[in-house]
């Protein structure tokens, strides 16, 4: 008997990454042919396509992977913990420019060096996530550095920005660089691992990768639901999660109030697909960025990025940051590190449980593979 | 000059069966003509009007059935021979009317000419027309030939004279639109007949000169079922009640409409015309029934064909069981025992097929099993797959693309609500498969305004409608009216291509002109749809992305919505032969097989002008089919498909 053959195109996307609710948003099936779209917050299949291999298939974050392959594609063996991926180095950072920390959700790290990658010409074109009034973000792309500080600040749900990529790889630009959510940044990692023919000259001109840590995003119907239940959406300047203990979702209006809304409420607006995601600290990227986490307290502490580099190229980048004074860093408290890796490994064994849950089998993690060295070790 | 016009009698011909009616109509002197257009029957009206200036007629396209019944009668109530016609369809549409006029009678002669379709080869259905005269009780007639279709038209006139009722006269696709000689009687000499509606006398009992009403049933009805009786006696005589075969036949077929000539091609094809009797019925209701008798006498098996429904056989039935002392216990063959089929057209097939059942023939051989072979496998399995299509450049092509992607994108399982029209096929692969209701003309419409009010039932999807803008003034309105009234959430899209399009492009009342090309005030479906309290969009359907865009915005606002996807249709009179731009495919850009985009083109847009060269690999504009229309250099991923202006 013939083993039944699992399609690796558009059928099987759909029937093992859609038809779940495994699907991140990310992107990275749009903008490939005609058929997949990301529309308010979900991809959309149009048209059903009988290709047996695609693109969408293999570079889609949720369909299975050899995560071991991507690691050893992009890193050095000696930089990877199994908690939080690979480290080159540590850092607490923020944009010098006051003007852009104001902007930004946080310490303004991430607008910054995105800046500084364009304006060192490291890239030539910038990949970033546009909020709009009514909350639903867009993949904006930037050429120069001024645009940038345009599109700082968190955006809560996912931008489709690898759909972005996917078009802009057919352009002009030579080196892109985007700002991804974890899911975004595996996506991207696939992606250049080439696993078809003909992908190569698009593929190649993706340089610089800034991840995001990512606990979960919202859904967009049901935050936009839930918020404008609340507050007029158009009065909505920001939103954000402060530690835990707070155990609330900030939303900050025109007036400059703060609205606070207990997580309860907000928990069941959460994407589905993320809460079968590993991934808290983008794992691979060249450098993942975070809310810092400071002995000051959050007040102080929210206006800081904390900054993993795990690339030579994110070293460089850092370097170049400091060097040209764009960030100011400060120094790492004791235990930090620590802390994260407990949060990123809490986050691991929850999707562990919940893709356990999904298959029915012990050993099944649907897309991730039981047999992965940093799974295995959870599993036990 | 219309060839319909000919003075001369007694001469031949060659006419198509509307024709021939249109010549019996004008030999009856004809002077009023309403209609609604619809297949088999619009040619009707069309001949007429290219005779109402020599002929003194006044011919109109009505907004619906219902009125051209209604304009039709005004002309009988004003002494004027009058004529409404309209397609099986139809007469549900203007039975109300009907139903009533039936009751009230009228003056000059009236008659409807129904065109019915059976197979449905024009229609979403194959209603049978027979079982509404009988319901509304009014006589029904149906030719068996051309030369019937014309002398039994005008002698409708003259029944409907005598009788005081509307005379229905039934023909069928295959008599209406084929082709055959008919002999020619006079034309009247003096067309200017002048119209008075005499109404002054109290007495509205008296039929010339009193009021024309239904009301008063007690009274009325006895008078209606008295003018039947009356009519069934003027049947019992009737030439057009014809029998062909031996005085005492071992089968005596009854038959009625076209099916006659499918009988009389089967008795010949066995050689049977010693043997069995034909009767053919002109008169269908009432049916005479000292003729049934006369007939029913002479046999003991008797064989009913006709198509659709069993009506006559149905009524013949009942005849023999009330005369069964008198003509003896018969054995019947038709429909309810299987020896013709119970739907569908009919042909000379399945008659012979009956005669050789039931005669128990065993040496006739229809075709050798070598030909019948070669010919399954000719039709079926040689010839590609092929469904039916829009037309090339067909705007709705492109406008249920955008709501196939609209609903699509939205992603809240919205639907639409089809309609009657070639957009019927939205149903269909051609439409994206994006209709999910589809029943009669204006449906789609008052279905949508109910799935609206649905919310209040947890319904969250979106509700869309379509119509065409014929149908708009048809039987969209009222549904348009009752979904303003009531808030009901939906949008309602128009497939307007300027014209009643499907059967031919009959102007209808959104136009500027009307049927006899006279200019015509026209009536704004947008500024009609503002008024009853819409929001009103137009867009250009050819427009892909602004009209995808403007469907968001009305599917996600509440309320009623309108919007006009306004874009002419591709066989248009304006736009048939006239190429907008010239397109080609750049192969160096097309990417064929090798492309993702799994050839959208060809295998998805599926337009016919656009074709897979499976030679090379490639998409190709055929170039004698290609409209013109340049929407497909929007379609194509690669920007391959190149489009200059012709």
């Amino acid at each position: 008997m013939d083993e039944l053959k699992i399609n690796m195109g558009q059928q099987g996307l759909k029937e093992t990454v859609l038809g779940t609710g495994l699907c991140t948003g990310c992107g990275a099936c749009v903008n490939l042919c005609p058929y997949q779209k990301a529309f308010k917050d979900h991809t959309i299949m149009l048209f059903p396509c009988d290709i047996a291999e695609g693109r969408c298939y293999a570079y889609c974050p949720r369909t299975p992977t050899d995560l071991a392959q991507l690691r050893s594609n992009a890193f050095d063996p000696e930089d990877l913990t199994p908690e939080i991926g690979a480290i080159k180095a540590f850092y607490i950072t923020r944009a010098s420019d006051s003007e852009l920390r104001a902007r930004a959700q946080h310490g303004g790290t991430v607008s910054a060096l995105m800046r500084l990658a364009l304006e060192e010409g490291i890239i030539d074109e910038a990949l970033l996530s546009q909020g709009t009034p009514n909350l639903l973000p867009a993949g904006r792309s930037c050429g120069n550095s001024e645009a940038v500080a345009g599109l700082a600040g968190s955006k809560m749900v996912v931008s489709p920005t690898v759909a972005e990529f996917n078009r802009a790889a057919r352009g002009s630009s030579q080196r892109i660089g985007l700002v991804a959510t974890p899911c975004q940044a595996l996506a991207l990692a696939k992606m250049r691992s080439r696993p078809l023919e003909n992908d190569a000259i698009c593929i190649d001109k993706l340089t610089l990768v800034i991840g995001l840590f990512c606990g979960w995003a919202f859904d967009w119907r049901e935050i936009r639901a839930l918020i404008a239940s609340k507050v007029s959406l158009t009065d909505v300047t920001g939103m954000d999660i402060p530690p835990s203990k707070y155990h609330s979702l900030e939303v900050y209006t025109r007036d400059g109030a703060t609205l606070s809304i207990d997580l309860d409420e907000v928990v069941p607006c959460v994407r589905p697909a993320c809460h079968y995601c590993f991934d808290m600290t983008a794992e691979f990227s060249d450098l993942a960025v975070g809310s810092a986490r400071l002995g000051e307290g959050w007040e102080v502490a929210r206006g800081w990025n904390q900054v993993i580099a795990r690339t030579q190229l994110g070293v460089e980048l850092m370097e170049r940051a400091r060097k040209t004074g764009v960030l100011e860093f400060h120094a790492v408290p004791e235990g930090n590190l620590e802390r994260l890796k407990r949060a990123s490994l809490g986050k691991k064994q929850t999707a562990l449980e919940n893709l356990r849950k999904l298959s029915g089998k012990a050993d099944d993690l649907v897309y991730l593979d039981p047999r992965d060295p940093v799974f295995k070790t959870l599993m036990d | 000059m219309s060839k319909l016009t000919h003075k001369d009698a007694d001469t031949q011909l060659l006419v198509m069966g509307n024709e021939a009616i249109v010549r019996g109509a004008l030999e009856a002197g004809v002077h009023v003509a309403a209609g609604y257009p619809g297949t088999p029957s619009s040619e009707i009206i069309e001949r007429l009007s290219e005779c109402a200036k020599e002929r003194n007629l006044y011919v109109e396209w009505s907004t619906n059935e219902k009125v051209a019944s209604e304009v039709a009668a005004s002309g009988s109530f004003a002494g004027l021979r009058s004529l409404c016609t309209m397609k099986q369809n139809g007469v549900n549409v203007a039975s109300d009317f009907l139903i009533h006029l039936a009751i009230s009678g009228t003056r000059a002669g009236y008659v409807a000419v129904v065109c019915d379709d059976p197979g449905a080869l024009s229609s979403v259905n194959e209603a049978e027309t027979a079982y509404l005269a009988k319901q509304i009780e009014l006589p029904l007639i149906e030719p068996g030939d051309f030369q019937e279709a014309k002398d039994m038209t005008r002698w409708a006139f003259e029944l409907s004279e005598e009788i005081k009722l509307p005379v229905m006269m039934r023909s069928v696709t295959r008599l209406s639109h084929a082709s055959g000689n008919i002999v020619t009687g006079a034309l009247p000499a003096d067309t200017h007949n002048r119209a008075e509606f005499k109404c002054d006398n109290p007495n509205f009992l008296d039929p010339e000169s009193g009021a024309v009403i239904s009301a008063a049933l007690n009274l009325t009805h006895p008078v209606l079922q008295g003018k039947m009786k009356q009519t069934q006696s003027l049947f019992e005589e009737c030439p057009f009640n014809t029998y062909s075969g031996p005085e005492r036949p071992e089968l005596l077929m009854i038959t009625r409409s076209s099916a006659y000539l499918y009988c009389k091609e089967a008795l010949n094809e066995l050689a049977l015309e010693e043997r069995v009797g034909l009767l053919k019925i002109g008169t269908t209701w009432p049916l005479p029934q000292k003729l049934v008798r006369r007939h029913l006498k002479t046999t003991d098996k008797v064989l009913i064909v006709e198509e659709v429904m069993p009506f006559l056989e149905e009524n013949v039935k009942v005849l023999a069981a009330e005369m069964a002392a008198d003509v003896g216990v018969k054995t019947f063959y038709g429909k309810n025992d299987g020896s013709i089929p119970s739907c569908g057209e009919l042909n000379p097939d399945f008659v012979i097929g009956a005669l050789v059942r039931i005669l128990a023939i065993e040496d006739y051989i229809p075709m050798t099993p070598d030909y019948q072979q070669k010919s399954l496998m000719a039709a079926f399995i040689n010839s590609p797959p092929r469904d039916m299509t829009f037309c090339p450049g067909c705007p709705h092509r492109a406008s249920f693309f955008c709501l196939h992607n609209a609903l699509t994108l939205d992603n809240r399982k919205g639907f639409v609500c089809g309609d009657i029209g070639c957009y019927a096929m939205a149903v269909q692969s051609c439409g994206f498969e994006t209709a999910k209701t589809l029943h009669a003309m204006g449906s789609g419409a008052g279905v949508a305004s109910g799935f609206g009010k649905l919310d209040q039932f947890g319904l969250d999807q979106p509700v869309i409608a379509v119509c065409g803008d014929s149908t708009f003034f048809h039987a969209v309105l009222p549904a348009l009216v009752n979904a303003a009234h009531h808030r009901s959430n939906m949008t309602l899209v128009v497939l307007d291509n300027g014209g009643t399009a499907m059967t031919g492009f009959q102007p209808h009342p959104g136009l500027t002109f009307d049927l006899m090309h006279d200019s015509a005030p026209k009536v704004d479906i947008a500024r009609v749809s503002e008024a009853i309290g819409a929001t009103v969009r137009i867009s250009d359907p050819f427009d892909i992305a602004g009209t995808q865009a403007v469907l968001d915005e009305l599917i996600n606002n509440p309320g009623l919505k309108v919007l006009i996807l306004r874009q002419m249709c591709a066989l248009s009179p304006e736009k048939k032969n006239r190429k907008k731009f010239s397109l080609r495919v750049d192969a160096s850009l097309c990417k064929g097989d090798s492309c993702g985009c799994n050839r959208l083109c060809t295998r998805i847009w599926s337009c016919p002008g656009l074709v897979w060269d499976t030679e090379n690999r490639r998409a190709r504009i055929d170039e004698v089919l290609c409209s013109g229309c340049g929407v497909c250099a929007d379609i194509c991923p690669q920007g391959a498909i190149i489009r200059e202006e012709a």
